[in-house]
């Protein structure tokens, strides 16, 4: 797999397809296959765990088509008497159908829309740097929120955003921008804020990896040459090393846009909505994966739960081609 | 960046990036230092709040009752244990089955890698998954933190092709030697995949260091939760407001809060990692760009 962070084409290399029969006899298919034979058992090795892992879970999609109760155990996931699409009408009538697809779609938009150009913009700063060690401090401390579990960033987020004492808070108390505390944890009109502000500061030292070495791709000429030319430099930022990284935009953006239910590039929905999420902020908190996972997990309904979130799997596939396919018609390069 | 002489531009320009700059170091940073100096202060009084710049009342008993804590050791036993155990397994195991899907001439190869790629974006769910961990036993089992995450798909690809960038020269002459497929894997593809299995050891690392969610759903026994695991439930009771902590006084000591308590927690589940990636960054930087085509 070779991917070109200039123009963005990922390209899938070496698909060769097994040359068979180009006027050669079958059996140099097996003695071909003899003589790689350790090659291929490494491979399969991967293949029979993808089985037992991946593959067989799928067979749990059959549920999200019956009436499927968890006592049934493995055979009953075959033996349950099918309902055809009864879930999926069931989810598009229920109520708080709109609730979590509103939220899901709400906090992922949001999210591309703010740590879109966070990354971006910190790439173009860091790059205009030219005192080395500091360039190289600041990078290295900006990726260090990636590291940290999202359990630890809860925890973080409990302590700075709590209505008593909590640092935020004090802050906008003493500089009398408020009278009284916020309840920025509870409440649920502050959640997207919350959810959107976190993933920011968590999110784009380490993206901006991916847009500095596409900046660092840069032939330095053009620049020289723009200078020659009399152009500024908030100038030469704009046309030369924003347009050098339009391969690297479009690649961030496709994942963005493809794991659009699963939340911004880095699919952190799931995680925010159930360590930041409770009762009272659930009418901006709860998404479709944890909608599906309470209906599964807690309420025991697993074959409500598992039509759920097939309809997510099916709508994150489709997105993610047809978000590869728009690009490519607008933009001229493309993820795959 | 700017040759010749400097214009006001320049220096405009130039106020602006560091001032950028100072905002994000600091932003980054200070949550950070602000764990850090309320582990180091005495549980109740950091619950009068005020506690930004320094320790008012420094000490060191919050990380003392972690450490005697048994909860809280166990589950830093198991963290650190799954960590060194799976890590390598899944860097060794994806790994190999990356090498086989280098292979230039593979025969099937584009079926496998369909499967693979599949297997991505498409999953059965977290239910039939639960099911499949069981019939195999591995619930409320310590291999539950290790046999399923064997095959990173993601490190999977990245290390198929950094194998298949390696110059082909290379493992010819091990042919030309004698010597066979697994010999070569070992004695000369692995020595020069340093960078590879660092970063692939620093990020499969991390992920198994800070896991959380199958402590908690696919695992019954207390002794065998992870430090995750304990830190979601410390946050749980933590959100609550402060005056119902003071009400919650550990036996025995009337400083320490479960707030304080958790902030010291915080700091031994942090700490490892930010020794170590710093000294890693000049090969997970190169992991990012692995595969891509240089310009």
């Amino acid at each position: 797999m070779k991917l070109n962070l200039m123009t963005g084409d990922l390209m899938m290399t070496d698909l060769s397809v097994f040359r068979v029969n180009q006027g050669k006899k079958r059996n140099s298919l097996l003695l071909q296959l003899k003589k790689q034979y350790m090659i291929q058992l490494f491979v399969l090795c991967g293949i029979a765990f993808l089985v037992v892992f991946n593959y067989t879970p799928m067979f749990g999609i059959l549920i999200a088509f019956k009436d499927y109760s968890i006592t049934d155990g493995v055979s009953g996931m075959f033996t349950a008497p099918w309902n055809g699409f009864a879930h999926f009408l069931e989810f598009f009538n229920d109520h708080m159908f709109w609730v979590v697809v509103g939220n899901t779609l709400a906090i992922s938009l949001l999210k591309i829309l703010f740590t879109f150009p966070a990354p971006i913009i910190l790439a173009l700063v860091l790059n205009e740097i030219t005192i080395t060690p500091l360039k190289r401090f600041a990078q290295t401390v900006s990726y260090l929120p990636h590291f940290i579990s999202w359990v630890i960033v809860a925890g973080i987020a409990g302590s700075f955003f709590s209505q008593t004492r909590g640092v935020v808070n004090e802050i906008l108390l003493q500089m009398n921008i408020i009278e009284n505390p916020l309840a920025i944890l509870i409440e649920p009109q502050y959640f997207w804020g919350l959810a959107v502000g976190t993933e920011v500061w968590k999110a784009t030292g380490w993206w901006s990896i991916i847009f500095l070495a596409a900046i660092a791709g840069v032939d330095p000429t053009l620049y020289e040459a723009a200078q020659m030319d009399g152009a500024g430099r908030l100038k030469r930022i704009w046309h030369i090393t924003l347009p050098s990284i339009k391969g690297a935009i479009v690649v961030v953006l496709v994942l963005s846009i493809g794991n659009l239910l699963g939340g911004g590039i880095g699919g952190s929905n799931f995680e925010q909505s159930m360590l930041l999420g409770n009762v009272i902020n659930s009418p901006r908190s709860e998404i479709i994966q944890t909608y599906a996972f309470r209906i599964a997990m807690v309420e025991g309904r697993f074959d409500y739960g598992a039509a759920i979130t097939f309809i997510q799997s099916v709508v994150s596939v489709v997105l993610i081609f047809s978000s590869n396919h728009i690009m490519k018609r607008i933009s001229g390069s493309s993820l795959f | 960046m700017s040759i010749g002489k400097r214009t006001i531009e320049d220096y405009i320009v130039d106020l602006l990036c560091y001032s950028i700059l100072l905002v994000v170091v600091f932003v980054t940073l200070y949550p950070f230092y602000f764990v850090i100096i309320n582990s180091l202060n005495e549980g109740m009084d950091a619950a009068r709040g005020g506690i930004y710049l320094w320790p008012r009342r420094f000490t060191l008993e919050n990380y003392a009752e972690f450490f005697n804590d048994p909860k809280w050791m166990d589950a830093l036993f198991v963290t650190v244990a799954r960590t060194i155990i799976g890590t390598p397994l899944t860097v060794f195991f994806t790994c190999m089955v990356a090498y086989g899907l280098s292979h230039k001439n593979l025969i099937f190869k584009k079926t496998y890698f369909v499967l693979f790629v599949f297997s991505m974006y498409f999953s059965g769910g977290l239910v039939p998954y639960y099911v499949v961990l069981r019939s195999l036993g591995l619930l409320n089992n310590f291999l539950v933190y290790i046999i399923p995450w064997a095959l990173n798909t993601f490190f999977l690809f990245v290390a198929t092709a950094f194998f298949r960038d390696l110059p082909q020269e290379m493992i010819e002459s091990g042919y030309i030697d004698g010597a066979g497929d697994m010999k070569i894997y070992f004695r000369i593809v692995i020595p020069v995949s340093m960078p590879l299995i660092a970063t692939m050891l620093l990020f499969i690392g991390v992920t198994q260091w800070n896991s959380w969610f199958d402590a908690a759903y696919f695992v019954r026994y207390d002794h065998l939760r992870t430090l995750g695991y304990r830190m979601i439930e410390v946050i749980n009771q933590s959100l609550a407001p402060a005056d119902a902590q003071a009400a919650l006084l550990l036996a025995g000591s009337r400083r320490i809060t479960p707030l304080s308590l958790q902030m010291a927690a915080m700091i031994v589940a942090t700490a490892p990692i930010i020794f170590v990636y710093p000294f890693l960054q000049k090969h997970f930087i190169k992991g990012m760009m692995l595969g891509s085509v240089k310009g």
